[in-house]
């Protein structure tokens, strides 16, 4: 009996465990996981042509009922407008669609957003609704906005709204093909579609220009460091892997398959060897520091200087925001100098901000 | 004093040598596990590269696991002996708590590449001293004033803990925090550890050749007394150094949960006594723990795993074992 008991409260205790680490693990997908983007990408991309060659300006028709990514469908009754905005990738998409000056209230610390004082200075005064991690359902509902974008992760303010008459729209662009849904379902409920088709046909230009200008082209190795630290990487699945692709790189970490990013050691760094490393937009480290470290005095990338950081003077383009065309470009640009020059790749910056947020970037 | 309080029993050694023959074999494993394909033959040609990645990443790695496990071990020991507590465990004087406040704000303020690991340290030792000098303002000196003082410590620096993570970015500093907090020694290399090392050694040194008062410290206090012991000042000096160990480890590679609690009941169950057979003891289970652990963590993924997944899987199944065990020899 007692061996039975205590074999019993092993089994416990391991599962236990096993179940701890399992929500360890779930809790660090939610926040921008990009789960199978490669393929899908692929498959999102018929649609959004089928968007281009349309002449006439599509114009929404209320009351329109439009589907969100909790698979809900919202019936909006007239065009709204008093937005909020609960989620900085739809803030950004509402500037891109020159909905800014409908917004009434955005989330918090939109003053650490670049792309705001650039495109939309005033939006950092707006009120604040809060954070997915403490969002402020009254203050939002103080707002009395028409309709409110958040992220899927706030689905649990949905009723609430609703019951106060509040249009809510669940958002979660977590990788390319989410993003452009997104955008086409904000376009839709918003009467932007024209804008939309605009925006989508810009990235489907440049997905284009960029898969024949890398055709053919070696493709060297590059690791992708992750914001919070130098050993943190993007593997195969993640929207980051894309970029790379599309760039005419091949990421080392490709034979990685988790959904979020991963941590490794300078033993794995050494035995991938990149040809290039890159440090994602908002690295808490820099480029020195990089090239610096001793423990990697024998890299390629370091010996050579191949060390760049991924700017964040605007918007993190290694993250699925309506501009991550852009770091793909930017990358195509540092791998392939010589099939994107540095004048064609800083155009065509330009020309993203310049139409879609009104500022130059290359002057700001 | 008898002597059989300090010498090693025959049992004790004899654990003390399997203990011993165990970690030898784990540690020469763990030179030859890991992400980059080292190989005998390369290093034994010569291969400059395959010589840098051995003595820079993979030897410091394993010295990290063997000397770590050891002194998380033997300060588990040292707590749960100095305060006849078998649930003391370095955090019951803030510790830990207070180094993962301490790293916490040295991820959001500080940079440069030992910013992290100073500042985990000099969050680990203002905890303890804070909690030490708020249990001196009680002059009766009670062992239940210092885990009192140590609660609230341990409570301040997770409040504080609290409000950096909530002023962190979710993307990239939280991710830090929380990588931190987890514990991994995925970062260790030789350029990284050398004043951690020196001092955790120099400390284990001070602790064993103080074994005979931490010992003495478990008895109670006026028996303590009586054999000529300032209980008070001396319960204080063991504990700093006690913390230090801790300090110098925790602070190299975050979190490492369990094995301070296991290894010395592991040791206890064991020997059947608390002498100074049972601090090595507690130390050598403490590093095989680790050691196999760490093993396990850099090869069962194609990614690093959080170390301490490991120590409680290996050791929560093995105390129990011990405790079963126990019981049927009654």
């Amino acid at each position: 009996m007692k061996k039975l008991i205590s074999l019993l409260l092993v089994l416990t205790m391991l599962l236990t465990l096993a179940a701890c680490g399992q929500t360890g693990k779930n809790e660090e997908v939610t926040p921008a996981a990009t789960e199978a983007a490669a393929p899908e990408t692929e498959a999102a991309v018929p649609e959004t042509e089928a968007a281009l060659p349309e002449t006439e300006a599509p114009v929404t028709h209320y009351p329109v009922t439009v589907t969100d990514h909790a698979g809900r469908e919202v019936v909006i009754e007239e065009e709204p407008q008093k937005l909020v905005s609960g989620y900085y990738i739809s803030t950004s998409l509402l500037i891109a669609l020159d909905l800014d000056e409908k917004l009434v209230g955005i989330e918090a610390k939109a003053n650490k957003r670049a792309i705001y004082a650039l495109a939309a200075p005033e939006l950092i005064d707006l009120p604040n609704v809060g954070t997915a991690k403490e969002f402020d359902l009254e203050g939002c509902a103080a707002l009395e906005p028409d309709l409110v974008i958040l992220p899927i992760k706030l689905k649990g303010a949905v009723e609430t709204l609703e019951g106060l008459g509040i249009d809510v729209l669940l958002v979660n662009p977590e990788n390319q093909e989410l993003l452009t849904g997104m955008i086409h379902m904000i376009a839709a409920a918003t009467n932007t579609e024209e804008k939309a088709a605009a925006l989508l046909g810009f990235t489907m230009e440049q997905e284009t220009m960029l898969r024949a200008a890398m055709s053919g082209a070696e493709t060297p190795s590059v690791y992708l460091a992750g914001n919070s630290s130098l050993l943190s990487t993007a593997g195969n699945a993640m929207y980051q892997s894309d970029m790379i692709r599309l760039a005419g790189g091949a990421n080392v970490a490709a034979e990685i398959e988790d959904t979020y990013w991963v941590e490794i050691d300078y033993e794995q760094l050494l035995t991938w060897n990149p040809d290039y490393i890159i440090l994602a937009s908002d690295a808490t480290y820099t480029v020195e520091d990089v090239l610096a470290d001793p423990n990697l005095a024998d890299c390629a990338a370091v010996v050579n200087g191949n060390v760049y950081q991924l700017p964040n003077k605007a918007e993190a383009w290694d993250s699925p925001v309506p501009s991550g065309i852009l770091g793909a470009l930017w990358l195509a640009n540092v791998l392939h100098g010589d099939l994107l020059t540095d004048a064609d790749c800083a155009d065509r910056i330009d020309e993203y901000y310049e139409t879609f947020y009104d500022f130059t970037y290359s002057e700001s | 004093m008898k002597p059989s309080t300090i010498s090693l029993t025959a049992k004790a050694k004899y654990y003390c040598a399997a203990g011993a023959t165990i970690l030898i074999a784990l540690a020469v494993a763990g030179l030859f596990v890991g992400k980059y394909p080292l190989s005998l033959e390369k290093l034994l040609a010569g291969d400059p590269m395959h010589w840098r990645v051995f003595l820079t990443l993979r030897l410091s790695r394993t010295v990290v696991g063997v000397v770590g496990g050891f002194a998380l071990g033997v300060a588990g020991f040292v707590y749960q002996t100095v305060f006849r507590n078998p649930l003391a465990s370095p955090d019951i004087i803030g510790v830990s708590s207070g180094a993962s406040a301490g790293a916490a704000a040295g991820i959001l303020f500080l940079s440069g590449s030992m910013a992290v690991t100073v500042s985990a340290f000099a969050g680990a030792l203002l905890a303890v001293v804070f909690a030490l000098a708020l249990s001196g303002l009680d002059r009766s000196g009670k062992n239940s004033t210092i885990v009192l003082a140590g609660i609230a410590v341990h409570s301040l620096a997770q409040t504080a803990l609290m409000c950096l993570k909530l002023t962190a970015d979710p993307e990239r500093e939280l991710a830090s925090i929380e990588y931190w907090i987890m514990g991994s020694l995925n970062g260790i290399s030789v350029y990284s550890i050398g004043g951690n090392l020196i001092l955790c050694v120099v400390c284990l040194g001070i602790l064993f050749l103080l074994h005979r008062q931490v010992i003495l410290l478990s008895a109670e206090e006026g028996e303590a007394r009586m054999l000529g012991v300032n209980v008070g000042a001396l319960r204080l000096a063991v504990l700093l150094v006690a913390t230090l160990v801790v300090a110098s480890v925790v602070s190299l590679s975050g979190l490492i949960s369990f094995v301070g609690l296991l290894a010395p009941h592991g040791a206890r169950l064991l020997t059947k006594h608390n002498r100074i057979g049972t601090m090595l003891l507690s130390g050598l289970t403490g590093s095989v723990l680790l050691c196999g652990a760490d093993i396990l963590a850099r090869s069962v993924a194609a990614t690093e795993l959080p170390v301490s997944i490991f120590t409680s899987i290996l050791g929560a199944p093995f105390l129990i074992f011990l405790i079963v065990r126990g019981r049927k020899q009654l």
